[in-house]
């Protein structure tokens, strides 16, 4: 024993750790690799038999995994937009020009004490922000991001299923506003409730026109119909509905100037005023994802989703069938004698433009512009050759100029009040939506008309 | 859970009783007069919603009891009293130098206003005749202040309806002029810089190259920020029509200053009663009819441009000389009275003081406009969604400090 324990009290700190950790990964590896190995071809065979449920699983862990740096991103693109807009200088402090901020208050959320007040029902209270914050990752299954498949669960009634499931997020708000026990979260949580189900309709409304014209509820066919030049984009066809929705969905998304639900300056912050730590947290983050996803179904339904707004022309396709295996060794020779060759090429004007210029910044600077080079090609490769990189980059491209416009309203406009609200969705826009409908569902018999006769 | 349970009646634990963290509005003692009673009975389907004293928005320490029927109100309760510190008990228990100090954090966003009400009712008791130098420094300086207290004023209403941006942008101009008037008196805020016969200290270099800067481009920045209101569709939608006071009503609730003016009666005590050199300055007094939240902001935005035109005059016409009347240290008036009024940010600011022949006042009382203006915030919200509350009380532009006294 005491040859053990002398033993071990020699060891550094690193030793001790070293030693305890390897036996461990060890036996774990060999665990893991023992159960693949007699469960595996059982496995197999079950993936294989329900790869629809399969697939399913794999793309809803992944919706739910990027809505968080989604939110993160949004955070931070409003905390510096609204920064700017005020004048001020905004986060910076953490990473570069402060964009690791809202990562920093994600794990301070994270840490915080996670209260629940007296006289709260603390089932319902504990529940809320999972509802609130479950309805908005599950609206993004249906959201097509890219052709070939980059939709996590692709179905004929994709934009039913949209709304339906929006229109619950409601009822974890109200679950909050209800059980925190508080009054300001009560009317918090009541005035949510009126405004979205007051906003629901118009916003349904706006969008008739569209099933109208493409003839599906299919949010992958109304995408494919758009296709070509941005003129083919429904929102020449569509300028009122286009409106219409964007109000109407800012509203559904309690973002300014319809912030009525956490006016900070009538009540406090309407139903997330009891709340604290990781459940506001979701509340929180569910309203940045909100903000994404109602983007993304306007660039979706409007926009043109994920197309070009420049048609490529069909000449100019490039055959990218390479076969990287066919290079054989040249393939390794190429990866690694490329690199070298190009930071040589890049530093060497670096090194010829200026003598103050020495040797090493040159190669630096060489090797900095090489890796931008060969990110570049990959990306431009990717684009021409790839139709979903070239569709993602256009779908987040237009998805986060939405999204700015949603962060420069908050920095511009004041909020607006109960009952001007309430009148401008049944008074105006509903009336704006019927007649959206009927002008459409005319020219749309026009226009079959004429093309028969 | 019963008392037997309980392990003792001082036990901190018995906190944790269930009806513990429930705060209702409603005060434990019987109500002492009728309209107590009225208020604290609930009709159907009425709440009460307790605001403040921590709210975001109520300006400082204001307590309001809220009697609402969904999202109207139906009545309101002010509870005032917890910025109470008794300057007035404390101004007699000071010498007449002390007092300038005590009365500035009366209100705090245009202390030298508090400064000048105090001085100029002791030059009354003591017969002393400022030199004119000082008396352009105190109106140059006062003006100044003026410009802080309004912007303030633009920035926390368009916050109070939901606005983000303008609050700061108003902030640089505020910044800019406290940062001025602390290189002139030393402080940013609670100056102290009023002194019975003069001012502490003549301008300096760096005040006036600061202030040189900053009126070259002011009427350009003012302009530029109320662009962002004035023209916004939501704001002046929600501001126009709302809390409307008539002429006879204000005249009645004693309104002074800018809240008064925006319902049509050009009272303003610089031109009314003058004091000081406002005789010799140019100015007008702006006035609007409506009465309502715009009017108020709107005729502050005038006012801003006024008290432009009174700097740059008072930068003109001043004269040299001493900006301090020769003065014992030991100041002891003859036994008296003396009243002194001037126009604040907010309206009528008045100091009446009564002396003894001592080297103390042997009472004091401060007039204070904040305090009468939030008065008739009842009568101006009844009937008004929750949501109005704070853009009405907003609008009269009420500071606890002065209120509370």
């Amino acid at each position: 024993m005491t040859v053990v324990a002398r033993t071990w009290n020699r060891l550094t700190l690193p030793g001790k750790v070293i030693f305890t950790i390897v036996p461990l990964l060890i036996v774990l590896t060999a665990g893991l690799v023992i159960t693949l190995v007699l469960v595996g071809p059982f496995l197999v065979d079950f993936i294989a038999a329900n790869l629809a449920i399969a697939r399913f699983v794999v793309a809803a862990t992944v919706i739910l995994l990027i809505t968080v740096p989604t939110a993160f991103l949004i955070i931070y693109m409003e905390m510096k937009g609204i920064a700017l807009m005020n004048l001020r200088i905004g986060p910076d402090r953490v990473g570069p020009y402060g964009s690791l901020l809202s990562v920093v208050h994600g794990l301070k959320v994270l840490m915080k004490e996670d209260f629940t007040p007296t006289g709260a029902d603390p089932i319902v209270f504990t529940w809320a922000p999972v509802v609130v914050y479950l309805t908005s990752v599950m609206t993004l299954l249906v959201i097509p991001f890219a052709p070939d498949g980059l939709v996590a669960q692709n179905f004929n009634l994709g934009l039913l299923y949209f709304f339906a499931i929006s229109g619950l997020s409601v009822v974890g708000l109200l679950m909050g506003g209800w059980a925190s026990f508080n009054k300001y979260s009560l009317l918090g949580g009541i005035r949510s409730a009126a405004q979205v189900v007051s906003y629901e309709i118009p916003l349904v409304l706006s969008v008739v026109g569209v099933i109208m014209l493409a003839g599906t509820m299919d949010l992958t066919i109304i995408v494919q119909n758009q296709a070509g030049w941005f003129t083919d984009w429904y929102i020449w066809q569509q300028p009122l509905a286009v409106v219409i929705f964007f109000i109407a969905a800012t509203a559904e998304a309690n973002r300014t100037p319809f912030d009525l639900t956490e006016a900070d300056s009538e009540i406090v912050a309407g139903f997330a005023t009891e709340y604290s730590g990781m459940r506001f947290g979701f509340f929180f983050f569910a309203e940045y994802v909100n903000v994404f996803i109602i983007s993304a179904l306007t660039v979706t339904l409007f926009l043109g989703g994920w197309n070009a707004p420049v048609a490529w022309p069909e000449q100019w396709a490039i055959d990218l069938s390479l076969d990287p295996g066919s290079l054989g060794i040249g393939l390794l020779l190429v990866v690694l004698i490329a690199p070298l060759v190009l930071t040589l090429l890049f530093a060497t004007p670096l090194w010829l433009i200026s003598s103050r210029i020495k040797t090493w910044q040159a190669l630096l600077g060489g090797f900095v512009l090489a890796n931008l080079f060969i990110v570049g090609l990959v990306v431009g490769v990717g684009y021409i050759g790839f139709a979903w990189v070239a569709g993602l980059l256009w779908f987040m491209l237009k998805t986060y100029v939405l999204v700015f416009t949603f962060v420069w309203m908050r920095g511009t406009l004041p909020r607006v009040r109960i009952d001007q609200l309430m009148n401008f969705a049944w008074k105006w826009l509903m009336e704006l939506a019927f007649l959206n409908i009927f002008v459409t569902a005319g020219a749309i018999i026009l226009i079959e008309y004429l093309r028969r006769s | 859970m019963s008392t037997a349970q309980r392990p003792s009646a001082d036990d901190p634990r018995i906190l944790l009783d269930q009806e513990a963290g429930v705060f209702e509005p409603v005060p434990p003692y019987p109500p002492r007069t009728e309209r107590e009673a009225e208020f604290y009975t609930l009709g159907d389907g009425q709440m009460f919603l307790n605001m403040g004293p921590q709210h975001p928005s109520t300006h400082g320490v204001l307590r309001v009891v809220l009697k609402i029927d969904g999202e109207n109100v139906v009545d309101l309760d002010p509870v005032l009293g917890y910025l109470h510190r008794g300057v007035e008990k404390l101004a007699e228990n000071a010498d007449y130098h002390q007092v300038i100090s005590q009365v500035d954090p009366l209100e705090y966003v245009s202390s030298l206003f508090n400064e000048w009400g105090a001085v100029l009712s002791f030059e009354k008791l003591l017969d002393v005749e400022v030199p004119r130098r000082a008396e352009y420094i105190r109106v140059l300086s006062a003006e100044l202040n003026r410009i802080a207290s309004h912007a303030l004023f633009m920035g926390w209403m368009a916050l109070d309806l939901g606005g983000l941006t303008p609050i700061l942008w108003s902030f640089i101009e505020r910044d800019e002029i406290v940062e001025m008037l602390a290189s002139l008196t030393g402080q940013r805020m609670l100056f102290n810089y009023f002194r019975i016969g003069g001012v502490n200290g003549d301008l300096n270099h760096d005040f006036m190259s600061r202030l040189g800067n900053w009126m070259s481009r002011a009427t350009e920045q003012i302009e530029a920020s109320q662009g962002l209101l004035n023209e916004n569709e939501i704001f002046v939608r929600r501001m126009r029509g709302l809390g409307p006071i008539d002429t006879k009503t204000a005249l009645r609730m004693c309104f002074t200053g800018p809240n008064l003016r925006a319902t049509g009666v050009p009272f303003d005590i610089r031109r009314a009663h003058p004091y000081s050199v406002y005789p010799e300055l140019d100015f007008d007094i702006p006035t609007r009819v409506e009465g309502d939240c715009l009017a108020r902001y709107l005729l502050r935005v005038d006012e801003v441009k006024q008290s432009l035109r009174i700097i740059d005059q008072c930068l003109h016409q001043m004269p040299d000389g001493p900006v301090m009347a020769k003065l014992p240290r030991l100041l002891r008036p003859r036994p008296g009275r003396a009243y002194s009024a001037v126009e604040s940010p907010r309206g009528q600011y008045a100091t009446y003081v009564v002396s003894d022949g001592t080297d103390q006042p042997f009472r004091m009382r401060i007039h204070d406009p904040s305090y009468i203006h939030l008065q008739s915030v009842g009568l101006l919200m009844q009937g008004n969604l929750i949501a109005d509350t704070m853009a009405i009380m907003a609008s009269l532009d009420p500071i606890m400090g002065g209120v509370d006294k």
